[in-house]
């Protein structure tokens, strides 16, 4: 299969995604709570002919099916409606500084977890069966089995509250009018630093132990046999054949990842009071504002997909064989 | 019977041990738990609030003047069962969507398939929220959404297995002497993908007791029946961290690491029994 034949296969298998996770969410949104109009009956004793005449207005008196695709079509031109608490357009909540607060966080914690993790894998690999080794993986497994906003919390208990290092939570200091860039900027990474090491550490044990264990299993291979034969230091050998080797998995599940440090990214941003999207799910969800929770769910489906995407055609063209299959 | 042999691999390995007595520590923690538990989970007032570890309230007290050590002891009781619960519900339906899927093939395999793929695509535990959010807080919803939405990575792990058990020589046999589909399916097939069934469970139960404590973290659960997540919630919301009050915010945590490693030390351990090119020990 060429390249562009592949591609094309994986966009029609992503649209297809799309209008299944849809199909969810307008069940999940639009059907399941019932009609929008029932308690405007039961609140405001509303005429039957006024409710009737909001039915037609708001089109709730057409076939579900029908509405199903007005419902797309409104999320094709960007109506996500108002949000029932800020009372603002969800489409202006949701692309604002917040979106740039969780990129910042999530983006920059991932590409340190991710070289942590690989150094870490490679070390351990080196290794295999030493003490060094074990202690990392049990590290790896200890720290990929903790709950996110515990380890939060931990965090804050020892360096904000007792050693007073970093500040307790949010973005920058509230009170503080900051001089120029360069202060704003010092403060917004002082605020960073905690919510940074939580998500950092949550994700490098994963990280660690998938690299890892896809080296080891690699290194009763024939090619490393050979390598070994040929006479090259046992460093080389890992470098430069089976780490490389182990890497073409990982990118796949760098993939999939990135959905999970969004999820780590909803409960760090929720105990650090961190001003980005995630916080806002959780406010979204604690105020039942569903018109905010669902466009945060479709501005989710809407980026992951896409990356999904993005990285299954990078893959494919690191490695050929993918397209084959 | 191969169970035994399983349980020496297990044996042999030290995470596997190491898994086994920790989960076998809890489970009896939680099973005598509420029996030896010195106050009930309502009896407030029983010492000041926040009060600090004492011989008489090991682990102090929380906001109402509740023992700790009792609400922990009642706590990992629901925990462990929701996650237990919502683990072997998950993997039924994973089981049965990839026996299916692989099975039958055709239609049926290409529209489960996009489903697992739509799942697979965002963040499980986000997608918990949302659901549970709708559906609104309760402990049985939480099972339900966990249950709900954790199947997919099991379905097509299954699903893939199934499709190479289905060209192999004993089922072929078995269909040449004129099995229907259900016979091979529930003799020939499901029996030999168990193993990698039970592995992928003992992972959903660490994947469930996290998710658990998450949701009930967020307030999504029931308020009135403590669990490790929601201690904590109201640790956080009763500002026990700022407060400096260790004894409120850690022990539940603890017991959350302690049941997700347990599970997750077991799953590494039982990789060796599905994969045994790992066989070392």
């Amino acid at each position: 299969m060429g390249m562009p034949r592949y591609a094309a296969l994986r966009a029609a298998q992503t649209a297809i995604s799309f209008f299944i996770l849809v199909a969810i969410a307008f069940f999940l949104f639009r059907v399941m709570p019932g009609d929008p109009t029932a308690f405007l009956l039961e609140s405001t004793r509303i005429h039957p002919e006024t409710r009737l005449l909001l039915k037609q207005r708001l089109g709730l008196d057409r076939p579900l099916v029908e509405q199903f695709f007005i419902y797309i079509k409104n999320l094709f031109i960007g109506e996500l409606g108002y949000s029932l608490y800020y009372g603002r357009p969800v489409t202006e909540l949701i692309f604002s500084r917040r979106m740039v607060n969780t990129l910042v966080l999530v983006g920059t914690s991932t590409a340190a977890a991710i070289g942590i993790g690989l150094l870490l894998a490679l070390t351990s690999a080196r290794r295999y069966g030493s003490k060094v080794d074990s202690a990392l993986t049990t590290f790896s497994m200890v720290t990929y089995s903790m709950p996110t906003f515990w380890l939060g919390m931990i965090l804050i208990m020892v360096f904000a509250v007792r050693l007073r290092w970093f500040p307790v939570g949010g973005t920058v200091t509230a009170i503080k009018t900051h001089s120029n860039a360069l202060e704003y900027l010092a403060d917004y990474l002082w605020h960073m630093v905690l919510p940074f090491t939580v998500l950092t550490l949550i994700e490098i044990g994963y990280n660690y132990l998938i690299v890892r264990n896809t080296m080891v299993s690699l290194l009763q291979e024939d090619f490393v046999y050979l390598a070994r034969a040929k006479g090259l230091s046992e460093g080389d050998v890992m470098r430069k054949h089976v780490f490389r080797a182990a890497l073409p998995p990982f990118a796949t599940i760098v993939g999939l990842q990135i959905a999970g440090i969004f999820t780590g990214a909803v409960m760090t941003e929720t105990i650090f009071s961190w001003e980005g999207l995630g916080r806002l799910l959780y406010e979204a969800v604690s105020t039942r504002d569903y018109p905010l929770i669902q466009g945060i769910f479709m501005l989710i489906l809407a980026a992951f997909l896409i990356t999904n995407y993005v990285v299954d055609l990078l893959y494919a063209a690191l490695d050929p064989r993918v397209r084959l299959r | 019977m191969r169970f035994r042999e399983y349980l020496r691999i297990l044996l042999r390995n030290p995470y596997g041990r190491l898994g086994l007595s920790l989960i076998l520590f809890l489970s009896i923690i939680s099973a005598i738990g509420p029996y030896i538990s010195p106050y009930g989970v309502w009896e407030y007032g029983v010492c000041k609030p926040f009060e600090a570890p004492s011989p008489a309230h090991p682990l102090g007290c929380d906001e109402i003047g509740r023992d700790l050590l009792a609400l922990l002891l009642h706590g990992s009781r629901v925990s462990l069962l929701v996650g237990f619960a919502a683990a072997v519900f998950s993997t039924l339906i994973g089981a049965l969507v990839g026996l299916l899927g692989g099975y039958f093939g055709g239609l049926m395999d290409v529209v489960l398939m996009r489903v697992v793929d739509a799942l697979l695509a965002i963040p499980g535990l986000v997608l918990m929220i949302i659901f549970a959010a709708v559906l609104g807080p309760s402990l049985f919803n939480v099972v339900l959404v966990i249950s709900v939405l954790s199947w997919p990575p099991i379905a097509r792990v299954v699903r893939s297995q199934v499709l190479s058990l289905k060209e192999s020589p004993h089922v072929e046999a078995a269909r040449a002497f004129g099995a229907g589909s259900a016979r091979i399916i529930l003799r020939h097939i499901a029996p030999a993908t168990l193993p990698l069934l039970v592995a992928n469970m003992v992972l959903q139960v660490s994947n469930a007791i996290i998710s658990e404590s998450a949701l009930s973290f967020l307030g999504l659960g029931d308020p009135r029946i403590p669990t490790w997540g929601n201690i904590l919630r109201f640790a956080f919301r009763m500002g026990a961290m700022s407060a400096g009050y260790w004894w409120y915010v850690v022990p539940p945590g603890v017991g959350i690491v302690a049941a997700v490693l347990s599970a997750t030390f077991l799953g590494y351990a039982f990789d060796e029994i599905v994969n045994p090119k790992l066989r070392k020990y």
